[in-house]
């Protein structure tokens, strides 16, 4: 390796640092109206039900989020979505957000497949859930660990 | 009070029949500030500004519907899928916490 081309690496990978503390998380410090706890809005969902673990729920994380400001995530529930028998509701959730709720979908036998995704900003290293209502009232969910190195002020 | 975004609708398989199940992805160039985060230079708080609703509206009938927090990331992306009924329009209306309404809409054609 040349000098030069050492100190253009360098240069780079001071850029890279400097940028990277701006996503770090804020903290508790700002408190937003919407902040509310997972267990509250597992209960403000279900309404007091208990939520069943399915393997009919797939949720798809990735198992370590480098960068916790962009976290991909999909749902799949298995689901014939006939005007009888349909998802009604996905929620995702993440468990120490300062607001646990990210999205609630609502569904339609219209869609003809229960799968939704997106991407979700992470705070830290926890737990993401998809918390699934049936249209006969049953509620399943579905939970994975994630790990995040770089938080992402979610 | 409607600002200009770059949206964006995508269907996958491009060609598709009636009646067929097609994959739908609704991306948006929205910046998701949750109101927590500082300006690093002027160490003063960003105002929160995100999405908080997102409505699918296929030939005047909604399919799905969702409320949105503060937690989606910067420019995101809603997928989901939908039974093609004919041809028509999807519409896709998204609201602001600020009370920005915006609209995309994409002519639906299915063939054969």
């Amino acid at each position: 390796m040349q000098r030069r081309d050492f100190f253009k690496k360098l240069g780079v990978v001071a850029a890279v640092s400097a940028v990277a503390p701006v996503m770090s998380f804020a903290g508790d410090k700002p408190k937003s109206k919407n902040a509310m706890s997972y267990a509250t809005a597992v209960h403000a969902i279900t309404g007091g039900k208990t939520a069943k673990k399915s393997a009919k729920v797939k949720l798809k994380v990735p198992e370590i989020a480098e960068n916790g400001a962009v976290v991909p995530v999909t749902v799949n529930v298995e689901s014939p979505m006939t005007s009888s028998d349909y998802v009604k509701a996905i929620h995702i959730l993440a468990s120490k957000n300062f607001n646990a709720r990210c999205i609630d979908v609502n569904l339609t036998p219209a869609n003809g497949k229960a799968m939704f995704s997106t991407r979700i900003k992470l705070g830290g290293t926890q737990e993401v859930s998809a918390l699934v209502e049936l249209s006969n009232g049953d509620f399943l969910i579905a939970t994975q660990s994630v790990k995040v190195t770089i938080g992402g002020c979610g | 009070m409607a600002q200009k975004r770059k949206s964006l609708i995508k269907i996958k398989p491009k060609k598709f029949k009636d009646g067929e199940v097609v994959k739908v992805s609704f991306m948006v160039m929205h910046p998701m500030a949750t109101g927590t985060t500082k300006d690093k230079k002027t160490k003063q708080l960003i105002p929160a500004k995100f999405i908080n609703s997102v409505k699918f509206n296929y030939n005047g009938k909604e399919i799905t519907n969702m409320t949105v927090w503060e937690a989606l990331s910067t420019n995101p992306v809603f997928t989901t899928y939908m039974k093609i009924n004919g041809k028509g329009k999807l519409t896709v209306t998204y609201t602001d916490n600020t009370g920005e309404v915006n609209e995309k809409s994409k002519k639906i054609k299915p063939k054969g």
